[in-house]
């Protein structure tokens, strides 16, 4: 993972043993969120969370003559949509921004206003500085693209994709919610501090079960959204939405609390802790912020 | 796939719904904001617990839907995990009480089943048939969070035992017949080893009982005190100064599914909070409605966890999930109660029943909810248990 913030081949062999389960991106999402849960667990790079969350399932959509090769793992992709605002709706924008892996995967996926999808290879790209190196991400600029063929989307496709992108977004949250945890809780029963260990503490017993807590929701709240996708429940919306926000209130609570617990030696760059806090506000800013998802929640129960 | 209950479980909800749809009193289907809202009387005249609803816990017992995963005997139909959680699904959903009076059927029944002599196990139908109104005698001016400190004392004595204390926060007191009543029967043991649990007569010359008034100006619990009370050796449930064990009964068949009453409860509250500000005309305010939005996030993903706990327990896993649910849904509760006050601006404050909205409710709501975080654990207890029992973390 450090070696990847300088060189991002240093996460190819990584992707060498997940392309192998690129197929769980054209099944249902509640064995996808499970292994991107593991994916968050260790804040992994690379392309396996575009391709199998973003690009697989849109080429399943329009029925695509690469989708085997996706699902086999011997093809990348990933899905431009957003536009200038960093919002998944479709958008006349001609620069698409927050593009994961752009430079380095087989195909960008481009979404337009109409919608209709373009698939463009080694599109120009220009790489955006964000807290968390572990997820690179990239603006495409869409000028002057040439394609040979352009397929018309259903908005309702649009919709699906973005809302299962979402979930698994928040899937892979919950796992990097729970690592932070999870060092937290470890190292709170291993500092001593005036004679004790510091878990003993009330104040940090106090802030871990919360920290918990907030977990735990989370974690149910993610898995029920994908249960409500996979079976196209008319509650798949609202759970969306409720999946993304409670992960995002989570992983931003396990991130804040987690550094306050381990105190000093959580501040430094040695410590693992902050590529975890780094994953886990980078994802809080991606497909939505919680303050954004808890509106359009609003929108649709108000 | 889909999302929802198999045809058995529909089957088994039907059934229930026949039942109610015959049989429950429209004093039942009065929502409330909680469980035993009109189980409350005056300073003066104490508590009453209405003739309707000791009717109704009869006929429930009657037609073993009481608690139905006991046998019939005991106001059951012997049901599965799952069909109890649909039954308590389908009553929270209706919002029908069981009951105004949860001691007796709840905490006294099952450990009496549990750790009593068959003739203390057959107290156990009166008690969840409501025959016999129970109330427990926990708490004491001096042993509230720290229970294992109460100091009631009973001198041991061949056949009998002779109790002076005092206990609080006794719910149900004024109107009970029995008290469960913990003890200390060995002063000199370390102090969670000398308790010990009796069954008393509340008739018993000795025990009087003062209403206490709460915050709301209700009075529904009381102060009872012990003055040389004479208690058989037979009242001795489970073994001596072996109480501590016993403070831990509940209705372990349940224990998995009683989230979904206050979910439900708390989706019930969302809602109205909506209502309430769409009435107002403050639902634009863009404020308002990430709050609200945050309420429905939290009840929302608080279901989420109780059924993700009772998977768990249904396939005989351990369900550290229902740890949390006590003191999430009860912290909840108040800040929806106080987020209803809010948003009525001046008229937050107003209990008046004909000015403000719906006759003081969310201020009164608010007022209740207090007890919510304090009684049967406070929510700082509740997150110590979480911290060392579910964390695994050291005790101070």
């Amino acid at each position: 993972m450090r070696a990847h913030i300088d060189d991002p081949a240093a996460a190819d062999p990584l992707w060498e043993h997940l392309r192998g389960y690129a197929a769980l991106g054209g099944g249902p999402l509640t064995d996808l969120h499970l292994f991107l849960e593991e994916i968050g667990y260790v804040a992994a790079p690379g392309p396996f969370l575009p391709t199998a969350a973003l690009f697989a399932p849109l080429l399943q959509a329009i029925d695509d003559d690469l989708t085997p090769a996706v699902l086999d793992g011997d093809v990348t992709g990933t899905v431009a949509l957003a536009g200038s605002d960093g919002v998944w709706t479709p958008n006349d924008d001609p620069v698409k921004t927050f593009v994961a892996e752009a430079d380095r995967v087989d195909w960008v996926a481009v979404v337009s206003s109409e919608p209709a999808v373009t698939l463009v290879a080694s599109p120009p790209v220009r790489r955006v500085a964000t807290i968390d190196p572990s997820r690179r991400l990239f603006e495409v600029d869409t000028h002057g693209i040439e394609s040979s063929a352009t397929v018309a989307l259903d908005g309702d496709v649009v919709d699906a994709l973005v809302e299962r992108a979402t979930v698994a977004l928040a899937a892979e949250m919950v796992g990097t919610a729970r690592r932070l945890f999870d060092m937290t809780l470890a190292y709170a029963k291993e500092r001593i501090q005036f004679d004790a260990p510091i878990g003993s503490f009330q104040a940090i017993q106090h802030k871990l079960a919360d920290m918990a807590l907030e977990l735990e929701r989370a974690t149910s709240a993610v898995q029920y959204a994908a249960m409500a996708i996979d079976a196209d429940d008319a509650e798949r919306h609202r759970a969306t939405h409720v999946a993304k926000a409670a992960a995002g209130a989570a992983a931003t609570r396990a991130a804040k609390d987690g550094i306050q617990i381990h105190g000093g030696i959580g501040y430094t760059w040695e410590h693992d802790l902050h590529l975890f806090i780094r994953r886990a506000y980078g994802a809080e800013h991606w497909f939505g912020t919680r303050g954004e998802h808890l509106d359009r929640l609003a929108d649709r129960v108000l | 796939m889909q999302l929802g209950w198999g045809p058995e479980e529909e089957a088994f909800r039907s059934e229930l719904v026949a039942f109610l749809d015959e049989y429950a009193p429209p004093e039942a289907l009065v929502v409330r904001d909680f469980a035993d809202d009109d189980a409350a009387g005056d300073g003066a005249t104490g508590m009453a617990i209405p003739d309707w609803a000791r009717k109704w816990q009869a006929t429930l017992f009657d037609h073993g839907w009481m608690i139905p995963a006991y046998p019939p005997e005991l106001g059951g139909r012997n049901c599965t995990p799952i069909q109890t959680l649909v039954y308590l699904e389908e009553m929270a959903r209706r919002s029908i009480p069981r009951s105004l009076h949860f001691p007796g059927y709840a905490i006294v029944a099952p450990s009496l089943l549990e750790f009593g002599t068959p003739a203390q196990q057959a107290l156990a139908p009166a008690a969840i048939r409501g025959d016999a109104v129970w109330c427990i005698g926990m708490s004491e001016p001096n042993a509230g969070s720290d229970l294992a400190g109460l100091q009631t004392r009973a001198a041991v004595h061949d056949d009998h035992f002779v109790v002076n204390g005092q206990k609080v926060w006794t719910s149900y007191a004024a109107v009970a017949q029995k008290c469960f009543c913990y003890v200390r029967t060995d002063p000199d043991a370390p102090k969670h080893r000398g308790i010990s649990l009796l069954i008393l007569d509340m008739e018993t010359p000795g025990i009087e009982i003062r209403p206490l008034r709460h915050i709301t100006g209700a009075a529904n619990f009381a102060e009872v005190f012990f003055t040389d009370v004479t208690v058989p050796r037979d009242n001795l449930v489970g073994a001596l100064d072996d109480g501590w064990r016993l403070t831990q009964g509940s209705l372990a068949h349940e224990r998995a599914g009683l989230w979904v009453e206050s979910v439900t409860r708390l989706e019930h509250t969302v809602g109205s909070l909506i209502a309430l500000a769409q009435r107002r005309g403050v639902d634009r305010d863009p404020v308002v409605r990430r709050r609200l939005a945050e309420t429905y996030e939290r009840a929302a993903s608080l279901r989420a966890l109780g059924y993700k706990g009772f998977a768990s327990y249904a396939q005989g896993s351990a369900a550290p999930e229902h740890s949390y649910m006590k003191m999430a849904t009860s912290e909840l509760g108040k800040a929806c109660f106080e987020l209803g006050m809010e948003l009525q601006g001046a008229y937050g404050a107003v209990v008046d029943t004909e000015r403000g909205e719906e006759q003081g409710r969310w201020a009164h709501g608010f007022f209740v909810s207090f007890a919510s975080t304090i009684a049967g654990g406070s929510a700082e207890i509740q997150r110590n248990i979480i911290a060392q029992r579910v964390l695994g973390l050291p005790r101070s």
